[in-house]
C-alpha cells in the first residue's frame, strides 16, 4: 500500500468583486484545479485583518492566500492599495519570525481571470506539498 | 547633559503662573537607583524633580489616563498637563497628536535634549556592577559615564551602558516642545537597525527556534500593553478571551466579541498576541523600549517592533513620530508601493 500523500489545506480570502468572481468563473467553466482551497469571501482585500490570517494559521491552515482586484480596479477605489501595504508588513513579520515564506501569499485576480486563479492554486499546492503540515503556529489539539 | 536647576526653574515657572494642572516628571524612588514618575502641582514641590541618565520612563503614557479622567469628570480642569519629555517621548507625543488622541492644547511640553547621551540600560548596569550598590550615575563634560559606588568612581564610555535604543536613536532631541532645554545636537547613528542584524542573519529555522523559545516564556501578564503609550484602546482585541458566552448571549454580542485566541499562555496563543500587538504598532512604535523593560521574563519584544519599523522605512520610506500632520502608515499608500511579492 502506498503512503497517502500530504494534502495541504489552504484558506483563501477572496474579495467579493474580483477574485471571488474569478474563482466562480473557474468553477462554471469547469476548469480543473486542486480541491485544497477553502474560499472565504470578504468584501474587499482591504478588509482582511491581519487577525484573520493569524487565526487561520492558528486553527491549522497550511497556507493562506489573500486575493483582491488589480490595482486601480478596486470596487472601493483604494481598498487594495491599503491591503498591499498591510499584507507586505504581515508577510515581513511572518518571515522574520521563521515561518516559511511560501505559506503566505497574495495575488491579484480579476473577475475574468479564472485561468489565472487555477494556476495560482495549482502552484500554491505544489509549493506547500514539500513543506509538510504547518505546525509552528498551530494550536495544539 | 541638561542642568537640573534649569529644569526645576522651568517647571516652577509654569506652576506659579498656573498655566498647567501639574507637571509630570521624575523623582527619586524608594527602589534604589531607578527613579519613579512624579506628579507635581505646587511650585515648592519642584525640589523633588531629578534628571539623570536613569530617567528611562516614557511619561506620555500618563496622557491616556489623563484623557480618561477628563471624560469622566463633570467640570474638568481644561488647563494643559506639563510633561517632561526626552527625544523618544516627544515622538510618542507626535504619534498621539497624529492620531488625534490628544490635541496640542492639552499638553505643555518641557523638552529635554539628550544631547550626545541617552539613558542607561538597567540590565547592562546590573551585569557590570553585579551586587555593588550604585549611588550615582552622571555624565562628565566629555559625555563619558561616571558611576559612583561605595568603592569609588568608575568612568567608562557611554556606549557601554547606554540602552541599545539610545545607540540607535534617530532624534536625540525633542521634535516638538514648548520649551527646550539643552542643545539640538543631531547624532546620526551609523545603522539605526544594527541590533536587528543578529536575528536577521540567522537562518529560517534558527529564527523560528529563537522566537519559539522567547515567546513560549510569555505568561501574558500584559505588562507590555499596560506600559505602552500607543496601546490606549478602551478594549483590546485580546480582552475578549474573558468574555463568557452563556445561553443569554445575543448573536450580536458573539459577533462583536470574537475570541481570536485562547486564554492559556502557550506558544500558539502567545504568538497571536505578540504578533497582533506588533502589527498594531507598525508605523506607530517610536522605540521607547518600555515593553522590553517591564517584561518580567526578558522577552526581547522590541525586536518585533523594530523589524516593522525597518520594514516601514525600507518599503514605504516612513518614519514614525516626526510630523503630526502626516497620515499614518497603514492609513495611506503610494502608487509605487512594492508589489513584487504579489502574483
Amino acid at each position: 500500500m502506498m503512503a497517502e500523500e500530504f494534502e495541504p489545506k489552504i484558506v483563501a480570502f477572496l474579495c467579493k468583486w474580483c477574485s471571488s468572481a474569478g474563482s466562480d468563473l473557474a468553477g462554471v467553466s469547469r476548469m480543473q484545479y486542486p480541491p485544497n482551497v477553502v474560499p472565504i469571501q470578504v468584501m474587499c482585500s482591504g478588509s482582511v485583518s491581519p487577525l484573520y490570517i493569524l487565526s487561520a494559521f492558528n486553527k491549522g491552515a497550511d497556507g493562506v492566500l489573500v486575493s483582491g482586484c488589480h490595482p486601480g480596479d478596486c470596487h472601493y477605489i483604494k481598498g487594495n492599495y491599503y491591503a498591499r501595504r498591510r499584507i507586505a508588513l504581515v508577510k515581513q513579520l511572518l518571515e522574520y519570525i521563521g515561518l516559511e515564506p511560501q505559506r503566505f501569499q497574495m495575488s491579484w485576480v480579476s473577475a475574468a481571470e479564472g485561468t489565472k486563479y487555477t494556476e495560482i492554486i495549482k502552484d500554491f499546492v505544489q509549493e506547500l506539498k514539500p513543506l509538510g503540515p504547518q505546525t509552528k503556529l498551530r494550536r495544539a489539539q | 547633559m541638561v542642568n537640573l536647576e534649569d529644569l526645576k526653574k522651568e517647571a516652577s515657572a509654569v506652576l506659579k503662573d498656573e498655566k498647567v494642572k501639574y507637571v509630570i516628571g521624575y523623582q527619586k524612588s524608594s527602589n534604589g537607583l531607578m527613579p519613579a514618575p512624579v506628579f507635581i502641582n505646587k511650585p515648592e514641590d519642584v525640589e523633588k524633580l531629578i534628571w539623570n541618565p536613569t530617567c528611562i520612563h516614557n511619561l506620555t503614557r500618563f496622557l491616556t489616563d489623563e484623557r480618561q479622567r477628563k471624560i469622566k469628570e463633570k467640570h474638568p480642569d481644561e488647563r494643559p498637563v506639563g510633561l517632561i519629555v526626552k527625544g523618544c517621548d516627544s515622538r510618542a507625543l507626535v504619534v498621539l497628536l497624529q492620531e488625534k488622541l490628544i490635541s496640542r492644547e492639552d499638553v505643555y511640553i518641557i523638552g529635554v535634549s539628550c544631547e550626545n547621551a541617552g539613558v542607561v540600560d538597567e540590565k547592562k548596569l546590573a551585569k557590570k556592577f553585579k551586587d555593588k550598590k550604585i549611588e550615582r550615575i552622571e555624565f562628565d563634560e566629555k559625555d563619558n559615564i561616571v558611576v559612583t559606588t561605595k568603592d569609588g568612581k568608575t568612568k567608562m564610555a557611554a556606549s557601554e551602558i547606554l540602552a541599545e535604543r539610545c545607540l540607535e536613536c534617530k532624534a536625540n532631541f525633542p521634535v516638538i516642545y514648548d520649551v527646550l532645554l539643552g542643545e539640538k545636537t543631531k547624532r546620526q547613528p551609523e545603522n539605526p537597525f544594527q541590533s536587528l542584524e543578529k536575528i536577521e542573519s540567522l537562518s529560517e529555522k534558527e529564527r523560528w527556534d529563537f522566537w519559539k523559545e522567547q515567546l513560549s516564556k510569555c505568561i501574558r501578564c500584559y505588562a507590555c500593553r499596560s506600559v505602552c503609550p500607543m496601546c490606549y484602546c478602551d478594549e483590546c482585541v485580546v480582552d475578549t478571551i474573558n468574555f463568557a458566552v452563556t445561553a443569554d448571549t445575543t448573536a450580536e454580542e458573539k459577533a462583536q466579541k470574537i475570541k481570536w485566541l485562547e486564554k492559556s499562555p502557550v506558544l500558539s496563543e502567545n504568538f497571536v498576541y505578540h504578533f497582533i500587538r506588533a502589527i498594531h504598532l507598525a508605523g506607530r512604535c517610536i522605540d521607547c523600549a518600555e515593553c522590553e523593560r517591564v517584561c518580567p521574563l526578558d522577552i526581547p519584544i522590541r525586536f518585533l517592533n523594530k523589524k516593522l519599523e525597518k520594514a516601514a522605512k525600507e518599503l514605504f520610506d516612513y518614519d514614525a513620530g516626526f510630523d503630526p500632520d502626516h497620515p499614518s502608515l497603514v492609513a495611506s499608500f503610494r502608487d509605487e508601493d512594492p508589489e513584487d511579492f504579489i502574483r
